[in-house]
């Protein structure tokens, strides 16, 4: 870790949404500033998902939290403390601040409870936090409607998704040791071989269920079981679809880094076919095309907009050290990177 | 308005009240009235202040807030935007009394209220839904009848036909194979598939995965069609329509393009039997619903050069169908624009006196077109002439 970046050094600033979200300032704000304030709390997420983890960085972070909450309490009278938890959804809490904020101008909330003519997501600055309200209205009422048709004697994958963690947080809690856990986790990866396209979607679920202190450390354990099992995390990735994957990534750091690692290693195994006059993925009976694989990337940048300059430079840098060509066919770099530029 | 406040406000207590597969029935039924309404009430709530507003309508926040926890009515796009719209039209910047200072704040709760609790995984749900649906479609070798669940899944995707995430499975639903004599899909799903699609009528795109389905689909002859189908194709079956509803226009372009590529020919089949036979289908479909190539020649004479190729593409396989050239079909057309009528003359007929007719050129120019049509036909002036004004619509 070194001295790269220490957090808890920098604890103020993670408070800033909330303390900004809870005063009379926001009667100033406009389109822009509220996009940046969104762009703040991601941040805000971004160092809970990377730190919680570190027990070290943690402890060290809660502190920090608790001495500087304290202090602006004093200061701020209107200000709401902010747990480590907390800061892990930032950017839900950052929307419920400011709506229950009353000196928040009703423009803004017009603007956030807009009706998207258009579904095109092309990026424009300010185009994150327009209409975000009823997108989540529109995402909260359309998994009320659905949800049923997933129940009834084919228990659906969600429910399924919670009885995994709770399981894996039982076998977590009652010994001190993970021996208990790997053995669970084991006797579901033998169901996995036999019926493993209705295992990927439990998986997923699992690991997208609400965040609690307890499902968190079972998240974490079953990340970490994924990455050391890079069969299962390659059916995974495989049987379900970008937006699922990308909603895995914007949640879990750790599943982000797996996902642009196999991503990596995809691509590193492709073969240029002349006579097809594309890339193929050279393992026998292989589920990965191309097309795919640049569909994945696509829609991990929308949903982690961060991520792309940092992949970008990276293939980037890949297709350098292939021979710096701009021609197709030559190196699979080079024309990942003209795809996710048309 | 004041008179339908009661009939909604009684209507929004049913509905909040139990989630069964009736009430869910009785939304879909009044999901359009319901948008009509809220039009109205939104222009009456922004012609006036929020205190005269609720005078009017004393039972005004108590609707809007069972709307607002209605899950049906809030996942169609349009209901939910009105109803928000109304919702923060009744927020008062400068509120003047008691009554305003108190909408406000119950506004401030609702809005808070309905953006809590966001953990919706939406992405899945949908993904695990339209595995089951494709799975359904596997296994007809079983001849299990999958008809309930599939009923199911479309009656429940009624609000969601407008929504860009659902369009993968609303797509699946409708191409899943009706080998049951029941109808499969719900009649208020296709009802609001039919209303969408008719806010899109121009989308050309759609015809052409109209063709492709016909080659895609096996085709089934159960004429089963909702009565609102009927009156644009009273032949075809309503699993034949699949695309002409699919929307948005982005879909539309996809799916064109797929229907593009997957009718030029395969590697192996050169020019089979079983190619031949799929082509004539979808040639013999298109001839049936005639009423289509007389749009798409209609577009194509009022439309900018850059959307010309798909819709002379379609003109010239009604005219010329055969499997052997689609893939250089934009080239012959090319060509036979250039060396002249030679080739196709119904086309260049068909071509001019729509132009003659949509094209809004000025007078002079109609005439002369029309001549050169009576020449190249050997119609008589009087019988082009007629021929031109069943066109008109005066």
């Amino acid at each position: 870790m070194g001295g790269k970046f220490n957090p808890a050094g920098r604890v103020s600033l993670l408070l800033l949404p909330s303390l900004a979200a809870h005063s009379g300032v926001v009667n100033e704000w406009n389109e822009q500033t509220v996009t940046r304030a969104f762009h703040w709390a991601r941040y805000c997420e971004h160092i809970y998902s990377r730190f919680h983890g570190n027990p070290v960085i943690r402890g060290v972070l809660e502190k920090q939290l608790q001495l500087t909450n304290h202090s602006l309490k004093e200061a701020f009278p209107e200000y709401n403390a902010v747990s480590i938890l907390d800061l892990g959804r930032c950017q839900d809490l950052l929307l419920l601040w400011l709506l229950n904020n009353s000196a928040l101008p009703i423009s803004i909330m017009k603007m956030l409870f807009e009706t998207k003519a258009s579904a095109d997501s092309t990026s424009s600055d300010y185009e994150d936090v327009r209409g975000l309200c009823n997108q989540i209205i529109q995402c909260k009422s359309a998994c009320t409607v659905l949800r049923p048709l997933l129940g009834g004697p084919s228990v659906g994958a969600e429910v399924q998704g919670e009885m995994l963690m709770e399981r894996l947080g039982s076998a977590l809690s009652q010994s001190s040791d993970t021996r208990r856990a790997e053995d669970f986790l084991s006797s579901v990866l033998q169901k996995f071989e036999v019926a493993a396209e209705h295992l990927c979607p439990v998986i997923a679920a699992a690991l997208l269920t609400t965040d609690s202190a307890v499902q968190t450390a079972s998240q974490d354990f079953l990340l970490d079981w994924l990455q050391s099992r890079l069969g299962v995390l390659q059916h995974v990735c495989t049987a379900l679809p970008s937006k699922v994957l990308a909603d895995l990534a914007e949640r879990h750091q750790k599943f982000r880094d797996a996902f642009c690692k196999l991503l990596k290693k995809w691509a590193s195994e492709m073969e240029y076919r002349v006579t097809e006059g594309e890339w193929v993925h050279a393992a026998t009976n292989s589920a990965v095309s191309f097309q795919k694989m640049t569909e994945h990337y696509l829609t991990l940048f929308e949903a982690c907009p961060s991520l792309r300059t940092e992949i970008e430079d990276e293939l980037n840098a890949q297709r350098i050290a292939d021979g710096d060509f701009d021609v197709r066919g030559l190196s699979v770099w080079g024309d990942i990177l003209l795809a996710l530029r048309k | 308005m004041a008179s339908q406040m009661p009939f909604w406000l009684e209507k929004a207590i049913a509905w909040g009240q139990t989630d069964t597969p009736h009430t869910r029935n009785d939304i879909s039924l009044h999901l359009k009235r319901l948008r009509d309404f809220l039009q109205q009430l939104l222009s009456e709530i922004s012609s006036s202040s929020t205190t005269e507003t609720l005078n009017r309508l004393p039972l005004l926040g108590q609707l809007l807030g069972r709307l607002c926890w209605n899950s049906h009515v809030t996942a169609e796009g349009a209901s939910r935007g009105l109803l928000l719209q109304c919702l923060l039209a009744l927020y008062s910047e400068h509120p003047s009394n008691a009554v305003e200072r108190k909408a406000n704040q119950w506004i401030q709760v609702e809005t808070v209220k309905i953006n809590s609790n966001i953990n919706s995984n939406l992405h899945l749900l949908l993904f695990c839904l339209h595995s089951n649906i494709t799975f359904f479609n596997i296994s007809q070798t079983s001849h299990r009848c999958s008809c309930g669940s599939i009923w199911a899944v479309s009656e429940a995707c009624v609000p969601l036909i407008t929504c860009p995430e659902a369009s993968p499975l609303i797509g699946a639903l409708l191409q899943q194979q009706m080998t049951c004599i029941r109808e499969s899909l719900s009649e208020n799903f296709l009802d609001a598939l039919h209303s969408a699609y008719s806010r899109y009528r121009k989308c050309f795109y759609c015809i052409f995965s109209f063709l492709i389905f016909a080659i895609e689909l096996k085709f089934v002859p159960l004429f089963q069609t909702s009565a609102s189908l009927k009156a644009f194709f009273p032949q075809s079956p309503p699993s034949l329509l699949i695309p002409l509803f699919t929307m948005p226009s982005g879909q539309c372009a996809h799916t064109s393009s797929l229907s593009l590529s997957a009718l030029t020919p395969g590697k192996n089949a050169q020019n089979s039997p079983v190619g031949n036979h799929k082509v004539f289908e979808a040639w013999f479909l298109l001839v049936q619903c005639g009423y289509w190539v007389q749009m798409v020649v209609q577009l194509l004479v009022t439309s900018g050069p850059e959307d010309c190729g798909p819709l002379l593409w379609l003109l010239t396989f009604y005219h010329h169908p055969t499997n052997r050239w689609h893939h250089r079909a934009s080239q012959l057309v090319r060509v036979f624009l250039i060396s002249g009528p030679s080739l196709a003359p119904s086309l260049t007929l068909n071509l001019l006196v729509n132009f003659a007719t949509f094209g809004q050129l000025p007078q002079s120019i109609s005439a002369e077109i029309t001549q050169k049509v009576s020449k190249l036909s050997s119609l008589k002036p009087l019988h082009s002439a007629s021929h031109l004004s069943c066109y008109h619509k005066i």
